[in-house]
């Protein structure tokens, strides 16, 4: 009987470890798009005490996860509402922001992605969180997004804030 | 049980010269004894089934039935304090649909953020605030939970079916500023336990 559990848990730990192994050799599209948005989230959070260079990279690695056509709509009832077309737009904002020299930390949680049947585009719905240093509640915001693959690249190509209540 | 079994033998030696000859590692050799029975019982593996069960029991009612939470923001003040941790009570509206009054945990693209919000009006009826007071259907609600008052003003609104109209007790600040609205039903998690 012991030796039958044992044998199981073995088997369960090797199905799991192996299932991990090949998830994490042979990523799918889905789990492609997770990593570009916690990229994103990463690219966008910043200590505030950055140089004028690794600002200007951070910006620049920014925009290489949109299309140059992207369409992004924010509105934040009583903070802000703001529509951004194309990439030149969005690097000017993103360059205006960072030169405030505001440290955030942005983190995309809670994000599901539903794949077109021809695998070449997605949307994706997730929470957005931004956490200043110093304040104690962080702003969040339910958030959409339209992926498109581009060059095997999956790149935003629009997105938008949703109002959670109505 | 585990106390008599070492104690018993030093209360035996009771007189003077006995003490002097009573063996000193075998008092002190019972007291580790002690805490790894403390520690980890008598049967480690039973007390291993039993630490698996427990942690297995937890993580099912932490997932699906009271959600831990912990507040944070102004909006639900003073009824739940900023930083208080708190439990959602899933199963709260398995038996019958929200009633009004009662704060509930409004879920966004998930749950591992959400916002805690009061019901003040129900699918089908009318929402007005005058001058600070909810009308709903043109009647005053008594609302004993909101001590900071307000003045906020806001057209008759109808509420449609399977919405339910949420707010904050803190309304301090301007309406605008102040995020409340519709929620659906779906987005509706449950009700905090404290």
């Amino acid at each position: 009987m012991t030796k039958w559990i044992l044998r199981l848990a073995l088997l369960t730990a090797l199905a799991t470890g192996g299932l991990w192994a090949w998830r994490h050799l042979f990523p799918g599209p889905e789990q492609i798009i997770r990593q570009r948005l916690s990229q994103i989230a990463a690219t966008a959070s910043t200590s505030g005490d950055e140089g004028i260079i690794p600002k200007a990279a951070r910006v620049q690695k920014l925009t290489t996860f949109f299309t140059p056509d992207v369409q992004i709509t924010i509105e934040v009832p009583g903070l802000i509402t703001q529509e951004i077309s194309g990439i030149d737009e969005l690097t000017q904002l993103a360059a205006a922001s960072r030169s405030m020299g505001q440290a955030i930390r942005v983190e995309l949680i809670d994000v599901s992605v539903t794949l077109a049947p021809d695998k070449l585009s997605a949307d994706a719905h997730m929470t957005g969180k931004a956490t200043w240093p110093g304040e104690r509640t962080p702003q969040v915001q339910e958030l959409k997004a339209h992926l498109r693959k581009v060059d095997g690249q999956w790149l935003i190509d629009r997105a938008e804030t949703v109002r959670t209540l109505r | 049980m585990t106390i008599a079994g070492w104690i018993l033998p030093a209360l035996e030696l009771g007189s003077p010269c006995s003490y002097d000859i009573m063996p000193v590692p075998e008092v002190q050799r019972p007291a580790s004894g002690w805490v790894k029975r403390v520690l980890i019982g008598r049967d480690p593996k039973r007390t291993l089934a039993r630490v698996v069960i427990w942690v297995a029991v937890c993580l099912f009612v932490a997932k699906f039935v009271l959600l831990p939470i912990r507040v944070q923001g102004i909006s639900m003040m003073p009824t739940y304090q900023e930083g208080r941790v708190n439990f959602v009570n899933r199963l709260a509206y398995v038996f019958h649909e929200p009633k009004r009054g009662d704060p509930v945990a409004i879920k966004l693209a998930g749950e591992h953020v959400m916002y805690l919000k009061r019901i003040i009006a129900l699918p089908g009826e009318t929402l007005e605030f005058r001058r600070g007071r909810v009308f709903i259907n043109g009647k005053l609600l008594n609302e004993a939970y909101v001590r900071y008052p307000c003045a906020w003003d806001h057209p008759p609104e109808t509420i449609g079916p399977g919405e339910y109209y949420v707010v904050g007790d803190n309304r301090t600040m301007d309406f605008t500023e102040h995020y409340q609205g519709k929620a659906w039903r779906s987005q509706i998690v449950g009700k905090p336990l404290l």
